[in-house]
């Protein structure tokens, strides 16, 4: 098990404009689940393969259990990659799929029987052994492809997107393996993905990247709850938050958000906080912090529109709501026995520390200093 | 249906005049001895029974055999090592490919004059060459020598077509699965190691089909032979081709109905192989990947 | 990067080595060719791998004319044209039809089409030679060229087939209900969306046709009917210590090739991979 560090890393393909990963920075501690997470051509699928070795790393250095590994081949690094393909060697049964690792590494017989053995039984792949992959369901496969990184008893595991070839069923219960298989394994493990349900449900800490950045290190619920910026904010959480564009106004000495006919109070955030911005902002509210209020009540921290669209879920109905004044769209999610038509008027309240703020420009989270 | 027909009516009454009529009377006349246009003596078997005593012939099935067996392997070896070249990307990938894809377009006159002439005793290149670094006494009379002849045509035809099969090992190793590779240098293999254990195994479709393909057109050489040692020396290099045209064209008796006798006998030879390679190459599962 | 060991630097060096050998054997004979091309035989004899000194275009000049080659050239167009066109007329027709109806007897005749490519020349060679006699088309370019469409049909056949047969039934399904007929269907959608496939048959057939040599050394015996390699192989016999000439005549017959090639060469390429790849 180890530490990866990775320090001011970057990745320039020759003849491109822009870096594909620009000075990404992050230790993973011993035995951490890191997950990578943005949207496609954010880097992450780069960096990791960086961390593999199956990129060349352009700028910055890389080490692994503090051993500089910038030059260091793939295959004497320690790794074990499970790739989002699985990658496994059709011309080999799934016996040989396992063992080929070790046996390119000299390693004994004996030993190797006993490590296939062994993540053969914890993987249930114990009776496919002598299958070839074309004979197994795609669920399976991946299982081999697991395995195959379990014999190797690496330093790390390396994840790259493996379960966007599942359907969604499956990806359910492989998460919760997966999961499972850390804490049995306690091994240091780094996961690509571009899907916020994966990275919230199975990341010790998440790390969201964006055009080659990365936009916030933390713990799951933390970055869910105090989101660096816009981006970061919109991509956690589904339904998105809502943002819209507000006008910062000082009435009677306090700070109000203007938005649509709304003014919204701003006590939590000082003049200090508030200066960068110009004026300029946009607000923040999660769906699932909007509620219907009766109409006609006169509450300071609601928005009031038209319902535009109802989409009732089973569980939950979602509204979106044309807020006046042409100030936008929001999703509110509500009680599942809402009953709305389309047109109806609208105010949905929500609790003041709900709300977060943005700077409409760098669209960077302005933090509320004030109580 | 009868737009079908009028679709397929032309190209099939072509197959059948042209192809399927003349297969029949090949085997038609093989029964038959015929001395000029129009007369046919039936004689039953006899034709076959010579073929099988015939030495001529048996020396061109030997001959033919030692090129449509060992020459393929020959072909594909270099083929996949042109292939891995350039796959590998070395420099000036393009304009290697187009220099060793050359000679496939060439027609087989054209090499046979310039392989004559590099062949050549006095101041052909190989002897030359061999002078030059001293090792005199190595050259040969290459076509000369019914010792050498065989195989000097046979470096020839190989010559001529290794861009052939490079060109289709190079699109068969760009449709492996990068990830498959990827995954085999995690497991600590190098190019030797990816090669024996990934690369072959995963190619060997395209490969043996490359085999075969090499197979039947060695089976069917003339062009080359005939303009390069027209079967000499001493049916050094006969091919059955070579032999059915001599008996057909340029004999002493006019006798249509024997070579057509031994070309219905080879005709069943290289079905039959291409069957038997047929059954033993199917791969019984697919390569899934 | 990693560290380049001295190994590494032999290796290289060494595979770089094989290469450039390689391309030497493969490409130096044929320059050499073009050397010899416009060099006298005098001066070949005097030395047979010098650089020309002088370059005597005029030889070209002189195998066109004096030595027939024009009429040879003519010859192969002539025939190699005319059986590429008709033999891209007929299998796209008979490859649409395969590829596009449902039909009893469909992948039969695919089959019987098909698996006459692997049928050793010498099946059809004697009786097409006595098919041409009888029908007073021996010697005759017209001939040389009806077996000339025979020949190529199978792999054009092939060839178009697996490409028609991967265009989507919807575009022929829109094209019926704006009332189309078969016919304006075939001429209208499958050769123009086609064409790729169309384009690779063509040269493809155009360089094998046009290096043909078997058949027409058997069909065509006179000396006004013969074809390039017959032309080329014929200078052998008159010119026979005349290397000069005949180099230049190769040259002549390798340079619509070539030209092919350098325009096509990706066409080229796919057209006589496709099949083999598996």
């Amino acid at each position: 098990m180890a530490v990866v560090r990775l320090a001011n890393i970057s990745k320039r393909y020759a003849g491109a404009a822009t870096p594909s990963v620009d000075d990404v920075s992050f230790t993973v501690a011993d035995g951490e689940f890191m997950v990578l997470l943005g949207p496609s051509g954010c880097g992450k699928s780069t960096t990791l393969r960086m961390i593999a070795g199956l990129e060349s790393i352009t700028g910055g250095e890389m080490s692994i259990d503090d051993r500089v590994v910038n030059d260091v081949p793939a295959m004497d690094r320690d790794i074990a990659m499970v790739f989002q393909s699985y990658a496994l060697y059709p011309h080999m049964t799934v016996a040989e799929n396992l063992a080929f690792g070790l046996k390119r590494r000299k390693v004994d017989k004996a030993q190797i029987d006993e490590r296939v053995g062994k993540a053969a039984s914890i993987l249930g792949l114990s009776e496919l052994l002598q299958r070839k992959p074309f004979a197994l369901s795609g669920g399976q496969r991946q299982r081999v492809a697991l395995g195959r990184a379990i014999v190797r008893e690496p330093k790390v595991f390396l994840f790259d997107e493996p379960l966007s070839n599942l359907d969604a069923a499956l990806r359910v219960n492989t998460r919760n393996e997966l999961v499972r298989l850390h804490h049995r394994l306690g091994a240091t493990m780094i996961y690509v993905t571009h899907d916020q349900v994966e990275a919230m449900t199975m990341g010790q800490r998440i790390c969201v990247m964006n055009k080659g950045q990365v936009a916030q290190i933390g713990k799951p619920l933390d970055v869910y709850r105090q989101p660096a910026d816009a981006f970061v904010a919109r991509f956690l959480g589904n339904p998105p938050m809502n943002l819209a564009k507000a006008k910062v106004v000082s009435q009677g000495g306090a700070n109000f958000a203007q938005v649509g006919g709304a003014m919204l109070p701003l006590a939590r955030w000082s003049a200090a906080d508030l200066a960068p911005s110009a004026g300029d902002v946009l607000i923040g509210i999660r769906p699932e912090e909007l509620g219907l209020l009766e109409g006609g009540a006169a509450d300071a921290n609601a928005l009031r529109g038209t319902v535009s669209a109802i989409e009732p879920l089973g569980a939950e109905t979602l509204i979106v709501v044309d807020l006046d004044n042409q100030a936008g769209e929001v999703t509110a999610r509500v009680h599942r026995d809402v009953q709305l038509t389309l047109g109806d008027p609208a105010t949905l309240g929500f609790a003041g520390s709900a709300l977060y703020l943005f700077d409409a420009k760098t669209e960077k989270a302005i933090l509320a200093s004030a109580a | 249906m009868s737009t079908v027909m009028v679709f397929l009516a032309p190209a099939l009454l072509i197959y059948a005049a042209l192809t399927a009529y003349p297969v029949l009377r090949t085997f038609y006349n093989a029964f038959f001895t015929i001395g000029d246009i129009n007369t046919a003596t039936f004689v039953g078997f006899d034709h076959f029974k010579e073929v099988f005593k015939d030495a001529t012939f048996w020396a061109a099935v030997r001959n033919t055999a030692i090129w449509s067996l060992v020459a393929p392997v020959m072909d594909v070896v270099t083929g996949l090592l042109l292939a891995l070249c350039l796959y590998a990307g070395v420099p000036y990938a393009r304009f290697l490919r187009v220099a060793w894809f050359t000679p496939v377009l060439l027609s087989y006159v054209v090499v046979g004059i310039l392989w004559v002439w590099i062949y050549n005793y006095d101041w052909g290149i190989v002897n030359v060459a061999l002078r030059a670094v001293g090792l005199g006494q190595w050259a040969q009379a290459w076509l000369g020598d019914p010792k050498f002849a065989l195989g000097a045509v046979m470096i020839t035809h190989t010559w001529k077509w290794a861009g052939f099969n490079m060109v289709v090992c190079l699109a068969a190793l760009h449709s492996l699965p990068s990830e498959v590779l990827e995954a085999a240098e995690l497991d600590n293999c190098g190019w030797g190691a990816k090669l024996v254990h990934i690369i072959v195994p995963m190619l060997r479709p395209t490969l043996l089909n490359l085999y075969v393909l090499a197979f039947i057109g060695k089976m069917k050489v003339f062009d080359l032979v005939f303009i390069m040692t027209e079967g000499g020396p001493m049916w050094a290099t006969e091919t059955v081709s070579t032999y059915v045209y001599k008996r057909a064209f340029n004999w002493n008796t006019f006798d249509l109905g024997y070579p057509s006798a031994i070309a219905v006998v080879w005709f069943v030879v290289v079905i039959g192989f291409v069957l038997f390679f047929n059954r033993v190459f199917k791969q019984k599962e697919r390569l899934e990947y | 990067m990693t560290m380049k060991s001295s190994s590494h630097y032999l290796r290289h060096g060494g595979l770089m080595a094989i290469i450039v050998l390689y391309t030497l054997y493969s490409a130096l004979p044929f320059v050499w060719v073009g050397t010899m091309s416009v060099r006298t035989t005098g001066e070949i004899s005097a030395s047979h791998f010098a650089w020309p000194e002088i370059w005597h275009w005029e030889k070209f000049r002189i195998a066109w004319v004096d030595s027939h080659f024009a009429t040879y050239f003519w010859n192969s167009t002539i025939v190699v044209g005319a059986a590429v066109a008709i033999v891209t007329l007929l299998g796209a027709a008979a490859a649409h039809c395969l590829a596009r109806y449902n039909f009893r007897g469909n992948r039969l005749v695919y089959f019987i089409l098909f698996s006459s490519i692997i049928f050793p020349p010498q099946i059809i060679l004697i009786s097409l030679f006595q098919v041409l006699v009888e029908y007073n088309l021996y010697n005759s370019l017209i001939g040389l060229t009806l077996v000339y469409v025979g020949l190529q049909l199978p792999l054009t056949v092939y060839l178009l087939e697996g490409f028609f047969a991967r265009i989507p039934q919807d575009l022929f399904d829109a094209a019926k209900i704006d009332g189309y007929s078969d016919f304006e269907i075939f001429f209208r959608i499958v050769l123009p969306v086609g064409m790729p496939a169309i384009a690779t048959t063509v040269i493809l057939n155009f360089i094998q046709l046009w290096n043909e040599f078997l058949f027409a050394v058997v069909l065509v015996n006179e000396p006004g009917s013969s074809t390039l390699p017959i032309g080329i192989r014929r200078f052998m016999g008159d010119y026979f210590q005349d290397i000069g000439m005949i180099a230049t005549g190769m040259m002549i017959a390798v340079i619509p090739v070539v030209i092919v090639y350098a325009f096509f060469s990706e066409k080229l390429i796919q057209g006589m991979t496709a099949g083999a790849v598996k």
